[in-house]
């Protein structure tokens, strides 16, 4: 589904990965752990192909990193969800219209949008607070909103860099537990983070990364 | 209307509405950079038809002998008009040059003289193509020399003062108005770019989720347009009242040709269409 085979990146003349090697298969749940700069989100852009590899190859789904097109990068990144440390919401927005926001703009119908929109913002336990800005939530709800807007378009496999990095204890777990139950409906997880502690609990596979490279 | 088209129209007016001091600067921009295009359109509109009727005016007058026969006046008309550069000849006949006396300096001839004693002549227009200073000259020895004529006059002097200053007048009118529409353009497209930065936060949400590049440029060419065409809008109506506030003040007739005063709207629209494209998938490689 995922594979990253002898990945090498180069930026600004520093080496941020080196000989990567890693695949992630169907529903499968990994967790990528490293300090920071280790280049976990790096690998994480690359999967979502907002970067290509100097050297080696990126596959995802039916996509290849070595002839991928402009025009196939949206079709892909359709098909995975991302979520991120500082959840990245339309402020201006109320929480419909910022999952809502993932269907428009990949051009789903209209009488589609409101009932999918309605499915995912149940799934985080958001419903009651579809109306509600994004500035009337508390971190964690924020969170959920993202989760909410990276499922919408039903991705095999859920990116996630850092989810819990802004949360208190308690609603990381609740967003630990959320991505758990995602991953049990059959979505794969790839969840990157620095806090080790956090991932003993989970049923996942770990992946240390550090310097750029993988070390088990 | 498509969804798409119909989502991308709403989502350029909100973002108009969401960033409103951008949209207001921007706006701003673009109304005095077209108001400042149309004025200088019309000043070139009216400096260039001032020098065309100048160069219209330009007349040769050949007095012709008092006794040539009315066959005669009739040949040598023909004669004048098959030379090259005549555009068009009006025999004026002493009664007609003596009506003509009058009118223009109020006094009758006829009180103190018993004859008129006004020549007949031609007067003859000549065609633009041929109105070189050369060009004349070579007219007027070729016309001096045909029988029955006493005498060609020439009245060179304004011709020549619009025909070598006309030539810069062009010229720097050309420059100026390539100046004003390149800074037009530039600052239109940078303005443009203000209102896009603003959303861009937007603009990396939908890329993440797998928006196309078009659909993430329309709403921005909405934007554009709309503010395009409103600050032509402006412009045509600023550039009307400057005209009219300076007809009321000073005695000087501007003429404000339609055409002219629909140019700041269209290039409104042009410069932000282009601009806005230019800003928004330059913004789009940059993230």
């Amino acid at each position: 589904m995922i594979t990253l085979c002898d990945v090498w990146y180069r930026a600004g003349g520093n080496q941020i990965l080196s000989e990567v090697n890693l695949s992630v298969e169907s529903g499968e749940s990994i967790c990528l752990i490293g300090p920071s700069g280790a280049g976990k989100s790096t690998l994480l852009r690359l999967i979502n192909m907002s970067i290509l590899p100097t050297r080696g190859s990126v596959h995802v789904d039916c996509h290849d990193s070595r002839d991928m097109t402009a025009s196939e990068i949206p079709i892909l990144r359709r098909k995975l969800g991302f979520i991120f440390q500082d959840f990245k919401l339309l402020d201006d927005r109320d929480v419909y219209e910022n999952v809502a926001f993932a269907l428009w703009a990949t051009g789903v119908r209209r009488s589609r949008i409101k009932k999918r929109v309605f499915q995912v913002l149940a799934e985080v336990g958001l419903s009651h607070k579809r109306y509600a800005m994004i500035s009337e939530l508390s971190g964690g709800e924020q969170q959920r909103v993202a989760i909410a807007r990276a499922l919408a378009n039903e991705p095999f496999v859920l990116l996630a860099d850092e989810p819990t990095g802004n949360l208190d204890p308690d609603t990381t777990r609740e967003i630990l537990d959320l991505v758990r139950r995602i991953n049990g409906k059959g979505t794969a997880v790839l969840m990157a983070t620095h806090k080790e502690d956090l991932v003993q609990n989970l049923p996942s596979r770990i992946v240390k990364i550090d310097n750029g490279r993988v070390t088990e | 209307m498509s969804l798409n088209l119909i989502y991308s129209v709403r989502e350029g007016l909100l973002s108009l509405r969401r960033s409103r001091l951008a949209t207001l600067w921007t706006l701003s921009t673009i109304t005095i950079t077209l108001t400042i295009f149309g004025v200088f359109l019309v000043l070139t509109f009216n400096i260039r038809s001032m020098i065309d009727k100048v160069r219209q005016q330009i007349l040769l007058e050949v007095f012709i002998d008092n006794s040539l026969p009315t066959k005669d006046i009739e040949n040598l008309q023909e004669e004048i008009n098959s030379r090259s550069g005549v555009q068009e000849t009006t025999f004026i006949s002493k009664d007609a040059a003596l009506a003509r006396f009058k009118t223009e300096w109020g006094d009758d001839p006829l009180e103190v003289l018993d004859e008129n004693p006004l020549p007949m002549s031609f007067e003859i227009r000549i065609a633009p193509s041929q109105r070189s200073e050369n060009q004349i000259q070579d007219l007027v020895r070729s016309i001096e020399q045909l029988p029955g004529v006493d005498e060609v006059v020439y009245r060179g002097g304004i011709f020549k003062l619009v025909n070598t200053y006309g030539r810069y007048i062009y010229l720097a009118d050309g420059v100026l108005l390539f100046l004003v529409l390149t800074s037009a353009l530039f600052l239109v497209s940078n303005t443009l770019r203000l209102t896009i930065l603003s959303q861009h936060k937007n603009i990396q949400i939908m890329r993440l989720v797998g928006a196309t590049r078009t659909f993430i440029r329309r709403p921005y060419l909405v934007v554009g347009l709309l503010q395009g065409a409103s600050g032509g809008i402006l412009a045509s109506v600023l550039v009307w009242v400057v005209f009219k506030l300076i007809r009321l003040r000073f005695p000087v007739h501007f003429i404000i040709p339609a055409p002219v005063i629909i140019a700041p709207i269209l290039l409104g629209i042009l410069l932000s269409f282009w601009g806005s494209q230019i800003s928004v998938k330059r913004f789009l490689t940059d993230i």
